[in-house]
């Protein structure tokens, strides 16, 4: 439970880390735009060379990112082969012949079961995924036998790859932009940071800066209500519940020998921040003073400038193709 | 010997991926009946990691515990050999905030609760809460009431009494009078008193009151920053000259026993445990 990455803060000195969050935010938010506007292959590799080059030279550690998008590796994987499989536009590359017979289907439930208990015991889970994928692919597609009852196709359109190698570049930048960000910005001054980008709203009467309050607690309380959660679970496990085994029934008990007190707990501590937030004369709305005024500095205007010129190069790149 | 640390260490991973040593290299032996233990020490001294390891919730980073004869050491979770949950049952934990353990509709169901997992009849259940609810200095009413409308005090005593309705072998208390009014505080300590010596269970309370120490404990367990440096009589750590060292009070009885004799000249001989006692003490030579 305490591997997780989202929204955690890394201290360190690299020059992402001297940026005023406004910019950041705003930068990721160009960024992620450009990303969705490109649309050829070539300039998308690009994209993603320089999102390392920024990686690199702000000294955030590629390990790091990676755990932040391993996670999201499933869906990645789930994404792709659908894509692939049933995106039929654009030109056909290859097609294999799917043969259902009895073998194929017996020798692929069997792969699948092998996978599902041996993968404990694997380091790299990830690529034993893939190998099974593989694995499933060759036997469907090689193994004919006389018992054939069914027979389907596989094939693969030039549409259906380009588009699933998009999809997952863009969750992989997007991602890892987001991790960029909460990895090189403190907790408060992201909260700062909101509350300036999301001032605007204020013209459709929302309070940009009770969002910003609201997400930045919420950020902040993760860890806690964790450590909550492992209290309750080995209180419980005092009076006998066993959180790893059980049938259905007892789970179902453990869980809400879980869920009662962590929902009472949450109540009481929201209740008793919320007077600790009024005893120190926050009013909701109010306009407050700051400790620390946010500045625009040289280094701000640089990145901004550029981030903008890559949004304006991916929307004339597209209109020129 | 009931519960048998051996160089037990136990290391927290702290959020800057430094490893941050709550135990480090405890050896200490449990009876298993007899025995009325308090922990004491600092907040932050480690009382609490320790005691999750005699009933086998924490399994240390180094050593052994040995539980009524099973082992648990680093990889007991790994291997999953040990069936963790009968320890559990013999080694009874009441964790210090009643708010991570109640969650049923009605105390009578909370109370039930711990039994039942153990396998016990819903019958048998049933006996032991009512049994339980007076034994913790509350009536039958209570039974039928939600767990979330008692004040802090109550809620306390119903959390006591989910784990003694599981009639372990060994309890284990977790600051169980913090929060609690003097008379009720003393009512609860009687209690645990009278389940130590009217069934010879071990008992093992931690505490940060000393007058509760001075006057019930045989024997007294002081951690200091995850190192346990004093096991012995209460007797011979409050003889001690060092214990502010470790940030410990003196008990009233013995703070007023050493300005008798300072003040009035009044030497009393012998070591009076309780306020009635050192009455007595102090009757006995004044009189003649």
């Amino acid at each position: 439970m305490k591997n997780i990455v989202i929204g955690r803060y890394i201290p360190g000195n690299g020059f992402l880390y001297k940026l005023d969050p406004r910019t950041k935010i705003l930068a990721m938010l160009i960024l992620m735009i450009a990303t969705f506007v490109i649309n050829n292959i070539t300039y998308m590799v690009v994209a993603i060379g320089l999102i390392i080059v920024i990686l690199l030279f702000s000294r955030i550690s590629i390990k790091r990112v990676y755990l932040g998008l391993r996670p999201l590796m499933f869906l990645l994987i789930f994404t792709f082969t659908f894509q692939i499989i049933f995106n039929q536009q654009g030109e056909l590359l290859q097609a294999w012949p799917i043969y259902y017979s009895f073998l194929t289907l017996g020798l692929g439930a069997a792969l699948v079961l092998t996978w599902g208990f041996t993968k404990k015991f694997v380091r790299f889970k990830l690529l034993y995924f893939l190998l099974l994928l593989v694995g499933l692919g060759a036997v469907f597609t090689n193994l004919d036998t006389y018992y054939v009852f069914a027979q389907g196709h596989l094939r693969i359109y030039s549409e259906g790859l380009s588009m699933s190698l998009f999809i997952m570049m863009r969750l992989i930048i997007v991602v890892t932009l987001s991790t960029m960000l909460t990895i090189t910005t403190k907790p408060t001054d992201l909260n700062l940071g909101l509350e300036y980008v999301l001032a605007p709203l204020k013209i459709i009467r929302v309070n940009a800066e009770e969002i910003a309050m609201i997400i930045s607690i919420s950020l902040r309380y993760i860890p806690t209500l964790l450590d909550e959660a492992n209290k309750i679970m080995m209180a419980q496990a005092s009076r006998g519940v066993d959180f790893q085994e059980g049938k259905f029934k007892e789970k179902i008990m453990q869980i809400v020998s879980l869920l009662v007190p962590m929902f009472i707990i949450s109540f009481k501590r929201s209740d008793e921040l919320a007077n600790a937030m009024e005893a120190r004369s926050f009013v909701p709305g109010r306009a407050r003073t700051r400790l620390h005024v946010l500045t625009w500095k040289r280094m701000d205007i640089f990145v901004l400038t550029i981030s903008l010129s890559l949004l304006t190069l991916s929307i004339v790149l597209r209109v020129m193709a | 010997m009931a519960i048998k640390f051996e160089r037990v260490s136990y290391q927290y991973q702290g959020h800057d991926e430094k490893a941050y040593l709550a135990l480090s290299d405890i050896n200490v032996n449990i009876e298993k009946t007899g025995e009325f233990i308090t922990l004491i020490g600092e907040t932050g001294s480690g009382k609490t990691t320790l005691v999750q390891h005699m009933n086998a919730l924490l399994q240390p980073s180094e050593g052994r515990v040995h539980i009524f004869g099973l082992k648990i050491d680093r990889n007991t979770k790994k291997e999953g050999k040990v069936k963790l949950n009968p320890i559990r049952k013999k080694v009874g934990l009441v964790f210090q905030f009643p708010e991570y353990q109640l969650f049923e509709e009605t105390v009578e169901k909370d109370i039930m609760f711990g039994p039942k997992n153990f396998g016990i009849s819903q019958k048998k259940a049933l006996e032991l809460a009512k049994r339980m609810i007076k034994v913790v200095g509350l009536d039958e009413s209570y039974l039928s009431r939600s767990p979330f409308n008692l004040s802090g005090g109550e809620k306390k005593r119903v959390s006591i009494a989910g784990i003694l309705a599981m009639e372990p072998d060994i309890l284990i208390l977790d600051e169980p009078t913090s929060g609690l009014d003097p008379i009720g505080r003393n009512a609860l300590l009687k209690v645990f008193y009278d389940i130590h010596k009217t069934l010879n269970k071990t008992v093992i309370i931690i505490t940060h009151d000393m007058n509760t120490v001075y006057e019930y404990a045989k024997r007294v367990l002081v951690m200091r920053e995850g190192v346990l440096v004093f096991d012995g009589s209460p007797l011979a750590l409050f003889s001690r000259k060092n214990i502010e060292n470790w940030n410990l009070d003196i008990p009233d009885i013995v703070k007023l026993k050493t300005a008798l004799s300072e003040k009035f000249n009044i030497n009393i001989e012998d070591s009076p445990r309780s306020r009635e006692a050192l009455f007595k003490s102090i009757k006995a030579v004044i009189k003649p």
